[in-house]
């Protein structure tokens, strides 16, 4: 028997959400076979934001889509690794993790918006514009919490409103529904759905949530359907979220908020995060860890701070110089050089030697892995390879 | 055209001067000037699409661009200054207001003077004087050679290299077009000077006879750039040109556009929401706020010592790489509609600092209402004796004096209530009267340094 204080022992020392394992992802293309995510491997501790950093094409989008298998396929092919995913239960019971690659469609279909959420980028295409935010929230709690929502119709509910608790209804039982005696027990399902609904939107601090439950996504702005989109992750309180730059298409101004909100939230609910933005000053205010990823590969992984106030890699490193600051004069951002490869069938490399100002015959023929440098630092350079920090490379820009 | 020789001397002095002196021949005029622009888009409704009201993107923004210089426009998505960047490029004509090119500034005090004549004691020569200035300086009159003129000395770079680049055009035909359409070079020529357009922007030969999406997206947008260049001209608009790129890509794009700029002195007007690159690459800087600007100064004036909450809102709410432990702080509510701006200052609504006197009116109270569930459900009639003056009526005694315990008790904002000059709710009535408001105006505050906010101007005392 596991008791509070063993829990809370545990979570002092950060057990594991989720750990990804030497992940591939393909794509089979006319040119070849694209290597968009080769060979990743980082982890999530319990009530962590980790940020996965990169640049577009990196594969950030396709590794965190993995987690919950949302990769088309084909052509996207899970070439090989694991994703392990520990549940708030599996922890509690010390069960095995469940492989997120290898469980069926049922099973991650109940995964799925329930245990591990997802806010995606663009809030104007991730909502159904012929749907009311109301239909589309409550598909969450439908799909996830049927067994709930009928608890308040007591013991002995007919298999026509089962069906209905899970959106399972035929369009004749749905005109059943509609008719005594069955209407009053329908409505009543309705509005402990509603009610659940106008829960989740009020936690993101939208005003008025009886009101915006009836409008449609066009009526509303774009922070106000990316509060939607929160609210619809968190509905079921997810021990994973995913956000996959969910600020990227809203104002600055409108972005704090979303952050904010995000973090509260985050806070309350202890929910995991997997933050993945291309914005470095972003993650650096936001996550207590981040993973930086170049060509399908994670180059760096650390806490925020070893990342930010001692970067090793060359390619952190160059874009940390990149982003505009007021330390910068006009035309001296320091660029980085070329572009990133093509991904088709790579040769076994650093991939970043091609655009590397620091790179050496080894880089070109082998891929140096990720080495740990300091207490939970690593780094993927030949320059590191001893482990020695020290080993340091002129800095870059200069 | 009689007055057509001054611009081909003026043209050509610009051409045979050497790029080091440009400058000082040139800083006699502004290259771009802006009095009180104004664009309105007509919404229309029904069957007739008869018009029923205006979206005010542009609504009355003045301001000079140097020769040689970056203006920086910075601003929300919506506040208006794609839609400004495209009345100066010439490519839709204001609905108010002037834009005038090479407008000396023996031209813009006589504008001055005669703007600062009432309109009843205009005399024929102050008529005569506009006309003159307007026909040659004014871009949406502008005819013949004159407007030729301006056309090849404004160009445009856009946000989207994807859509501004036609994708069945060879690069060679896309940069080579300007040059064709100006009989400049044909043959070989056109080729050669092709080429050496591709390598001012780090691109080569080997592009001239591909397609742009052959390219990626940093590519792409050299390739605009290099179409922009094709004429020299001596002023580009760039809209937002690195926002679809990655950080890496977009410093290269920002070197090369200040490597051009010391090249060819040119004038650049820089369009973008991001305040870290508009920081960088501008001189002087306008914020925008629901089409109009909320402040105008240097990029040093502007970051160190800004003089409007909104400017200060913005630098709050962006996150900066350089610094330590800050905290990024959001703005409350969401961009007010340009079809029916706010009254007085346009930030009211959103301002942390707020005063009685910035403009508060009968919509703020409406719209701070229906961010309650219940009280405005039994609203029937509005009547609205103007933005500052109207009645609610309900449909009982009881939701109206709810209405009236939640304005006068609730968390209102503090500044509003104290704002209402009479309220009462009696009788299923709600009746509010907030003081009137003028807009606000832009005020220099010393040097060139402009805010259009009341705690920072002479306008004060008002408060």
């Amino acid at each position: 028997m596991t008791t509070t204080a063993d829990i809370t022992r545990k979570r002092a020392t950060t057990p594991l959400v989720a750990s990804v394992r030497d992940l591939h992802v393909h794509f089979e293309t006319k040119a070849g076979v694209v290597h968009a995510v080769d060979g990743v491997t980082f982890e999530i501790r319990d009530g962590e934001t980790l940020g996965l950093v990169g640049e577009t094409g990196c594969g950030k989008s396709v590794t965190a889509r993995s987690f919950i298998r949302l990769v088309p396929s084909p052509p996207g092919i899970y070439a090989g690794g694991q994703i392990d995913f520990w549940s708030t239960e599996a922890r509690r019971f010390q069960e095995e993790p469940i492989d997120l690659l290898k469980v069926s469609r049922e099973e991650m279909l109940a995964i799925r918006g329930d245990r591990i959420a997802m806010i995606f980028q663009d809030p104007g295409k991730a909502l159904n514009p012929a749907l009311s935010i109301r239909s589309q929230i409550a598909e969450v709690f439908f799909q996830h919490r049927s067994q709930e929502i009928l608890e308040v119709l007591g013991p002995n509910v007919p298999r026509i409103l089962r069906r209905a608790a899970r959106q399972e209804n035929t369009a004749v039982e749905r005109l059943l529904l509609k008719m005594p005696p069955l209407r009053s027990k329908a409505d009543k399902l309705q509005e402990r759905v509603d009610d659940l609904v106008a829960h989740a939107l009020t936690e993101t601090q939208i005003a008025n949530p009886r009101k915006i439950m009836n409008s449609y996504p066009h009526e509303l702005s774009g922070g106000m359907k990316q509060r939607v989109l929160i609210a619809q992750a968190l509905a079921c309180n997810p021990d994973l979220l995913i956000a996959d730059e969910p600020t990227t298409a809203l104002d600055v101004t409108i972005q704090a908020r979303i952050l904010e909100l995000i973090a509260e939230l985050q806070a309350r609910l202890e929910t995991s995060v997997l933050y993945i933005s291309h914005d470095l000053s972003l993650v650096k205010e936001i996550c207590d860890r981040v993973a930086v990823m170049y060509a399908g590969r994670i180059v760096e992984t650390g806490t925020t701070k070893q990342i930010f106030s001692n970067p090793l890699h060359p390619y952190t490193r160059g874009l940390m110089a990149a982003v505009p600051s007021a330390n910068h004069r006009r035309g001296e951002l320091a660029a980085i050089d070329g572009t990133v490869p093509e991904l088709v069938d790579p040769p076994p490399s650093c991939h970043f030697h091609t655009r590397c100002p620091y790179a050496v015959e080894i880089c070109r023929t082998a891929d140096p892995g990720l080495v740990s440098v300091d207490d939970g630092h690593t780094v993927s350079c030949f320059a590191y390879e001893s482990g020695d920090v020290d080993a340091d490379l002129p800095s870059l820009g200069t | 055209m009689p007055t057509s020789h001054r611009w081909e001397h003026d043209l050509v002095t610009s051409l045979s001067t050497e790029p080091g002196n440009l400058d000082t021949a040139k800083s006699k005029r502004a290259v771009i000037s802006l009095r009180g622009v104004e664009k309105h888009f007509p919404i229309r409704e029904g069957t007739l699409q008869r018009v029923v009201g205006q979206v005010r993107a542009v609504d009355g923004v003045s301001f000079e661009i140097r020769p040689g210089e970056t203006v920086g426009l910075v601003g929300e998505s919506g506040c208006g200054k794609t839609t400004l960047g495209r009345c100066i490029g010439g490519l839709a004509p204001p609905t108010g207001g002037k834009i005038y090119f090479r407008l000396s500034d023996e031209d813009a005090a006589k504008l001055d003077v005669v703007e600062a004549t009432p309109e009843s004691e205009r005399t024929k020569e102050h008529l005569k004087q506009v006309e003159r200035i307007d026909t040659d300086h004014r871009i949406d009159q502008l005819s013949g050679k004159a407007w030729r003129t301006f056309r090849r000395n404004c160009q445009i770079v856009f946000q989207d290299s994807f859509s501004s680049l036609n994708p069945r055009q060879l690069v060679k035909d896309a940069v080579g077009r300007p040059l064709r359409v100006w009989n400049e070079a044909s043959g070989r020529d056109l080729t050669e000077r092709v080429v050496s357009l591709l390598e001012s922007v780090g691109l080569g030969r080997q592009h001239l006879y591909r397609y742009p999406h052959q390219f990626s997206g940093g590519q792409r947008q050299r390739i605009s750039i290099a179409r922009a260049l094709a004429l020299d001209p001596e002023f580009i608009v760039l809209d937002e040109p690195t926002s679809a790129l990655d950080v890496s890509v977009q410093a290269q794009i920002l070197n090369l556009l200040h490597a051009l700029q010391k090249e060819r002195g040119l004038t650049y007007l820089f369009i973008s929401h991001d305040l870290g690159v508009v920081r960088l690459m501008s001189d002087r800087i306008a914020v925008m706020y629901v089409g109009k600007v909320a402040e105008q100064g240097t990029a040093m004036e502007l970051f160190e010592d800004p003089r409007h909450p909104y400017t200060e809102a913005l630098l709050a709410a962006n996150p900066d790489i350089t610094s330590e432990g800050s905290e990024m702080r959001g703005l409350r509510g969401t961009l007010p509609n340009p079809a029916k701006p706010p009254e007085g200052c346009r930030f009211h609504t959103r301002c942390p600092v707020a005063t009685p006197v910035c403009g508060w009116e009968v919509d703020d109270a409406v719209a701070w209402l229906q961010t309650n569930e219940t009280l405005l459900t039994g609203l029937t009639d509005v009547q609205r004796r103007s933005n500052f003056d109207a009645t609610l009526v309900f449909k009982d005694e009881a939701s109206a004096s709810a209405v009236g315990a939640a304005i006068q008790n609730g968390d209102v904002p503090a500044p509003m209530r104290a704002a209402l000059e009479t309220f009462s709710a009696e009788g299923g009535k709600v009746s509010m009267k907030f003081s009137p408001v003028e807009p606000v105006q832009l005020e220099d505050i010393g040097g060139g340094h402009l805010t259009a906010c009341l705690l920072h101007t002479s306008q004060r005392d008002r408060i």
